[in-house]
């Protein structure tokens, strides 16, 4: 019941960067050293000290940035686990607590050792200014990771949808199939014949006309209807499909090229492999601000048969529902010996016109 | 040449038997919607050349042919196939017959007549490259002239004696072609081998007793047990047969 498989969990979530690496860490000191020409910048008052101050001021920043880099070197493959928002957060707080510890540290040790860099004010007054500027300067770094992150991540998931809909494309098997069957009807059956190519010509045109972001219940359902249409001519009494689907609003979104592959998949992966056939159930209901659209088929009880291709249209379609709604859609699986169900929950939203 | 066709699918079996029909040389002498009933129908239609289609239910096409193969004289295969069989291309259209839907007249009288039997070897080829189960579902059995088939699931055991092999099953037993060592390597996941000559299903084993005189014996669940001595294991497969017990 796994909502999605563990290869688009990876790629699809934000993640820091790494720490380790040699170009991070020149960044991270070009940043302090930054940091530090601008605190010194703005505190300096007394003439021909500005180098000694910025020495002092970058040995601390320094410090402090490197030991940063370090940990979150090491225990970024820890927090990953996390996934995405609450790794930058426990990182940010990880490093907050870093700062009041070293400067609590540096504050002991310049009043052991320090002639050199005498702190002329009070312990709590040093303690909470270097917590307070290191807080801004965390925050932003941070901030700036996040985002560039979610932004690679969804360069990612577009790039992923965007093959993944090439891949949506009618499957060879059914279209030479198809092409067979209307081979067929020409001699038997001229008039069956005749729709069967007008039938296949809308959903071929349906399947190029490209990944529409999304399209209305009512098209979709009818893309579906027509496949059905084909699909019954080859197979006959074998293939049956319920549509439970009257509660659903017809001008109600959802991504285009949904319905139609699952159903393809519940006859190729089902009611094909079933000698006597089967029926295909697609059941839909509206649940508060949610519509639910389950297609369920029965699967012969031996399943040698490869499932690979099923798990490419389900990955598909997980990508789409992903990128169009975030969270807020699911897609589950169920599997028995004997049945195969998809079910898609999904935020309803209306066609404005 | 005498034509059987074979195909889940109507409109495929018309599309094929319309273009026969112009024919002078070929005959179509029956249509069948699966392997089960092609191989039913093969003892009296006696077909000289089977197309066959290879993604049926239940019994796929690479299983019947092997089926046709166990015949005395069996017949020539051309494989009839969709895009995603594709696979069958990477051979010399002279060692595996096959046409391509939609299927084109010219390409089915070359097919024709180049048409020849396949050996078990290559079926099994084709059925590797293009991704199908080689298993077999089905036990194949002639008596008198009656072509029947067992299930595999139906099996209780194979018991060797002499010269040919004894399928014990749900609904009495046969006597088969198949070498014991063969069946063993076909369905080993499924059966073990209890002695020198009989190969149980895991499935079916009950429990294992111990009789008076020390030796070990095999108590099936369905199976009316017969009073001979075929399901005593032997002392060098008792730890395999209870290892394959716990594990199933």
């Amino acid at each position: 019941m796994a909502s999605r498989p563990p290869n688009a969990d990876k790629e699809a979530q934000a993640y820091l960067p790494d720490f380790c690496a040699a170009g991070a860490i020149f960044v991270v000191v070009l940043v302090a050293e930054i940091v530090a020409i601008l605190l010194t910048l703005a505190a300096h008052t007394t003439p021909g000290t500005f180098l000694t101050e910025l020495a002092k001021m970058s040995m601390f920043i320094l410090w402090l940035a490197l030991l940063s880099a370090a940990i979150l070197c090491k225990i970024r493959p820890w927090v990953e686990k996390f996934g995405g928002t609450q790794a930058f957060v426990f990182s940010f707080l990880l490093l907050e607590l870093l700062s009041l510890v070293f400067a609590e540290l540096t504050y002991q040790l310049t009043r052991i050792y320090g002639e050199a860099v005498i702190i002329n004010e009070s312990h709590i007054g040093f303690i909470l200014r270097t917590f307070a500027i290191s807080s801004i300067v965390i925050a932003l770094a941070m901030r700036y990771l996040y985002i560039s992150s979610e932004w690679r991540r969804s360069i990612v998931l577009e790039a992923q949808a965007r093959i993944s809909a090439l891949q949506a494309l009618i499957r060879p098997h059914f279209l030479f199939n198809s092409m067979n069957t209307i081979a067929s009807l020409t001699r038997t059956d001229p008039a069956r014949a005749e729709e069967a190519v007008e039938d296949l010509a809308d959903l071929l045109r349906a399947n190029l006309g490209g990944p529409k972001d999304r399209t209305t219940l009512k098209e979709e359902l009818e893309v579906a209807a027509i496949y059905q249409r084909i699909e019954k001519l080859r197979l006959g009494e074998r293939l049956n499909v319920r549509w439970n689907v009257g509660e659903l609003p017809m001008r109600a979104l959802i991504p285009s090229l949904t319905i139609q592959p699952l159903l393809e998949n519940a006859i190729y992966h089902g009611i094909e492999l079933l000698p006597d056939g089967g029926e295909v159930t697609v059941n839909g209901v509206r649940s508060d601000d949610d519509l639910e659209i389950e297609i369920m088929n029965p699967v012969p009880l031996d399943q040698s048969a490869s499932k690979d291709g099923n798990q490419m249209a389900l990955a598909n379609i997980r990508q789409r529902f992903e990128l169009a709604y975030g969270g807020a859609a699911t897609v589950e699986v169920q599997e028995s010996d004997d049945a195969f169900s998809v079910k898609l929950r999904f935020p309803c939203e209306e066609h404005e016109a | 040449m005498r034509v059987l066709i074979v195909d889940d699918e109507a409109p495929a079996r018309d599309r094929l038997s319309s273009l026969l029909a112009d024919s002078d040389e070929h005959e179509v002498v029956g249509e069948a919607r699966n392997g089960e009933k092609a191989l039913e129908i093969a003892g009296t239609t006696l077909p000289d050349v089977v197309l066959l289609d290879i993604r049926m239910p239940g019994m796929n096409g690479i299983e019947t042919a092997h089926h046709f193969n166990s015949f005395e004289s069996p017949p020539a295969i051309i494989f009839t196939t969709a895009y995603d069989e594709y696979a069958i291309e990477a051979f010399d259209a002279r060692a595996v017959g096959y046409v391509l839907k939609p299927v084109r007249r010219e390409r089915l009288d070359r097919a024709l007549e180049q048409a020849a039997r396949l050996s078990n070897m290559t079926l099994s080829e084709v059925a590797k490259r293009s991704g199908i189960s080689d298993r077999r579902k089905h036990i194949c059995v002639r008596a008198q002239g009656e072509l029947k088939l067992i299930p595999i699931r139906d099996v209780f055991y194979f018991h060797a004696d002499q010269k040919y092999v004894r399928v014990h099953h749900e609904n009495g037993t046969d006597l088969i072609d198949d070498s014991l060592k063969h069946l063993e390597e076909e369905f080993g996941d499924e059966f073990v081998r209890i002695h020198r000559a009989a190969l149980v299903a895991v499935r079916q084993i009950d429990s294992l007793k111990k009789t008076t005189d020390g030796q070990t014996l095999v108590t099936l669940r369905d199976a009316a047990q017969d009073e001979d001595d075929s399901l005593i294991i032997s002392r060098r497969h008792v730890a395999d047969v209870r290892r394959r017990i716990k594990g199933k």
